[in-house]
């Protein structure tokens, strides 16, 4: 059993309580939360999980300056009441920064988790951070990334470069728990593999900004060089080997008001540098988010439509599903229910169809808040992955969950 | 004696020649030339049964020809602390509106539709809570009448929304015939049904420009209430478009 593991929420609660009190200048927020999941029965997986989760920010302006702190931690109560343990226990820094700005400058250096894209099932070109695969892959949860950025800001927009100075390894737990991607005699290596140093800068140069009229348009380009976020594995024996490549990467995301109508285009076309397993790829994305009349009792109804589109430009390469690609083909239909009252209580539900391999995944998740310090969340997913095709949902195999999420916040 | 009567004839014959829109005007220009404004705001959520609950947020505001720019960030509740509201006012066409989700670092483009929903759950909506533009609504032609309420003498104005997805149809502000401040305003729903009204209970009077302090709605549909109160609130603090890009989301 891991009992070490659970310091870490000890030493972020004092942490915590610590700077609210003697720092009194400085903004601190957080959550302290229990997440329950239960899991239609998969053989040697754990059926239930709950886990204890933490989240700390700390965050100080002076003028010019500010600093920015972010440490979550976790505790999975299989990893001290079980003899399987689901190894998801930890604690992470995910953000610490320090940022300078003058006139129309900023400079920030430092562990960061930003957010780039339009769309609201997948976002493609959200590529700067990875997502943490000992947890839930249907909530996100990235992890920081170490980081150095310049922007200039122009009236409308923003010109920024941006270099990455670490190539991060995922992550995994172990096979006992639900979302363990490989088989149970199987495991990913210690390792990130990669032809150069995994010290080499990844560098973005991102220029957005908004055109204003009748029909507005919020935009922005990405040129990327440097490690892509799509990895590939090779499998030795029963250990995959975790493998980074260099990339030249072009993306643009795109949202378009008219009317009450959001237009969204995410789209990448990525050149790879220094791998013969990997062909060139572009990946596309459209979406509608249209909000509707209002209720006659207040609440509001909106309805999202969107599709994915993957595509490997050469042959006799690794293909979509060797590369783990689950926006492929694939088809999202969903509505939001806002029933505008003061506990900001909403429900999403969707439909994702992937259109090439037969799959379909159904989930609604809803949302309330009591006594304005706890909120609380729930969901139920349901999947039906490819019967005839080894994709990253048949993978996962047929199943259904419930989750409830209770966090008091402070 | 003659000088008196010509001048309380002259005033007399000023306060009933005045139409809907004069009124509305003069009373827009007393509370106009702030340029800018920051102030810390508390509401209260009273709902049917009484129980209350405390919303704070902080605010900055831009005053522009072409319409405001406003900055909202919500303190409390805990977990919505953090979220941001940016908004650009648009006189002829629809505003531009981004939210900020500190929890996701996303800033997310929203449609101003959302205008007519309940801002924060209250029974304020966002249209309500906006800066008053006077040339978002059409007046009633005629000149404006005047009745005794709460005491006061004021003139009864009629205005229509002219922007899209406004939730009402009709609004008809009561104000003061002296001062010109608005005392109440009564909204009428899409099916022209009176819906709340606002009850402007107190203002404060900075730098000699009139500026809101206290708003006390009553929704007379659902019986519930909210009382929305600015706190240390300072204008012309020399704020400039800089200070409303959308780089302050994300700070």
């Amino acid at each position: 059993m891991n009992h070490t593991m659970r310091q870490p929420m000890r030493q972020i609660l004092l942490l915590s309580c610590c700077i609210t009190l003697s720092f009194a200048e400085i903004q601190t927020k957080g959550y302290i939360a229990l997440d329950s999941s239960i899991y239609s029965k998969k053989e040697n997986k754990h059926s239930r999980n709950m886990t204890l989760q933490q989240q700390l920010e700390v965050n100080y302006i002076n003028k010019n300056f500010s600093s920015d702190l972010q440490l979550y931690a976790q505790q999975d109560t299989t990893d001290f009441t079980s003899q399987e343990d689901n190894e998801r226990s930890f604690i992470r820094l995910d953000v610490l920064n320090a940022t300078y700005d003058w006139n129309e400058q900023s400079f920030t250096v430092g562990k960061s988790i930003k957010f780039w894209g339009a769309l609201e099932a997948e976002n493609i070109v959200d590529t700067f951070n990875i997502q943490d695969k000992r947890n839930d892959p249907f909530i996100t949860d990235k992890t920081g990334a170490w980081n150095i950025q310049y922007s200039n800001f122009t009236e409308d927009g923003e010109l920024s470069i941006i270099a990455k100075v670490y190539e991060q390894k995922n992550e995994l737990s172990s096979s006992s728990y639900m979302y363990y991607p490989f088989e149970d005699n199987e495991s990913l290596g210690d390792s990130l593999k990669s032809e150069n140093s995994l010290y080499r800068p990844t560098v973005y140069l991102n220029y957005s900004g908004s055109v204003y009229g009748e029909y507005s348009l919020d935009y922005a380009f990405i040129y990327q060089n440097g490690y892509d976020s799509q990895r590939y594995l090779t499998k030795l024996s029963n250990t995959y080997e975790e493998n980074a490549y260099l990339v030249n990467k072009l993306m643009t995301y795109n949202t378009a008001v008219i009317n009450s109508t959001l237009y969204k285009l995410e789209a990448l076309y990525t050149d790879v540098i220094d791998d013969k397993s990997v062909s060139d790829y572009i990946h596309i994305a459209l979406g509608v988010e249209h909000t509707l009349d209002q209720l006659e009792n207040g609440a509001e109804v909106g309805i999202i439509g969107e599709y994915y589109y993957y595509e490997t430009l050469q042959k006799d390469r690794l293909s979509d599903i060797q590369l783990s690609q689950a926006f492929q083909n694939d088809l999202f239909l969903g509505m939001r229910y806002n029933v505008n009252d003061e506990a900001d209580t909403n429900a999403v539900g969707g439909v994702i169809l992937d259109t090439q391999y037969n799959e379909q995944s159904y989930y609604i998740e809803f949302e309330t808040r009591v006594n304005d310090m706890f909120k609380i969340t729930a969901d139920y997913r349901y999947f039906n992955p490819s019967s005839t095709h080894d994709t990253v949902y048949a993978r996962l195999g047929y199943h259904q969950r419930a989750a409830v999420n209770i966090s008091y916040h402070f | 004696m003659l000088k008196l009567t010509v001048t309380a004839l002259l005033a007399a014959a000023n306060l009933f020649a005045m139409s809907h829109y004069d009124v509305a005007k003069k009373s827009d220009d007393i509370m106009s030339s702030f340029e800018d404004a920051k102030s810390s705001m508390s509401m209260i959520l009273i709902n049917a049964n009484g129980q209350q609950r405390v919303r704070t947020m902080k605010s900055k505001s831009l005053e522009l020809d072409g319409g405001d720019k406003s900055l909202m960030e919500f303190l409390s509740p805990a977990d919505v602390k953090g979220t941001k509201f940016l908004n650009y006012e648009h006189a002829k066409r629809d505003d531009d509106q981004w939210l900020y989700l500190p929890a996701l670092k996303r800033v997310k483009r929203i449609s101003s539709k959302n205008k007519s929903g309940a801002f924060m759950g209250s029974e304020f909506s966002y249209e309500d809570v906006s800066s008053f533009n006077i040339d978002k609504y059409d007046y009633k032609k005629e000149e404006a009448s005047t009745k005794q309420l709460e005491g006061q003498e004021v003139y009864v104005v009629e205005r229509f929304p002219n922007y899209k997805y406004s939730g009402y149809t009709k609004q008809i502000s009561y104000i003061n015939t002296k001062t010109f401040l608005t005392t109440q305003v009564d909204y009428y729903d899409r099916k022209k049904s009176l819906l709340k009204s606002a009850y402007f209970t107190k203002y404060n009077r900075i730098d000699g420009i009139f500026r809101n302090a206290k708003i006390h709605m009553k929704n007379f549909q659902n019986s519930k209430e909210s009382i929305l109160t600015w706190k240390d609130e300072t204008i012309k603090n020399g704020l400039s478009n800089k200070d409303f890009h959308k780089r302050v989301l994300k700070k």
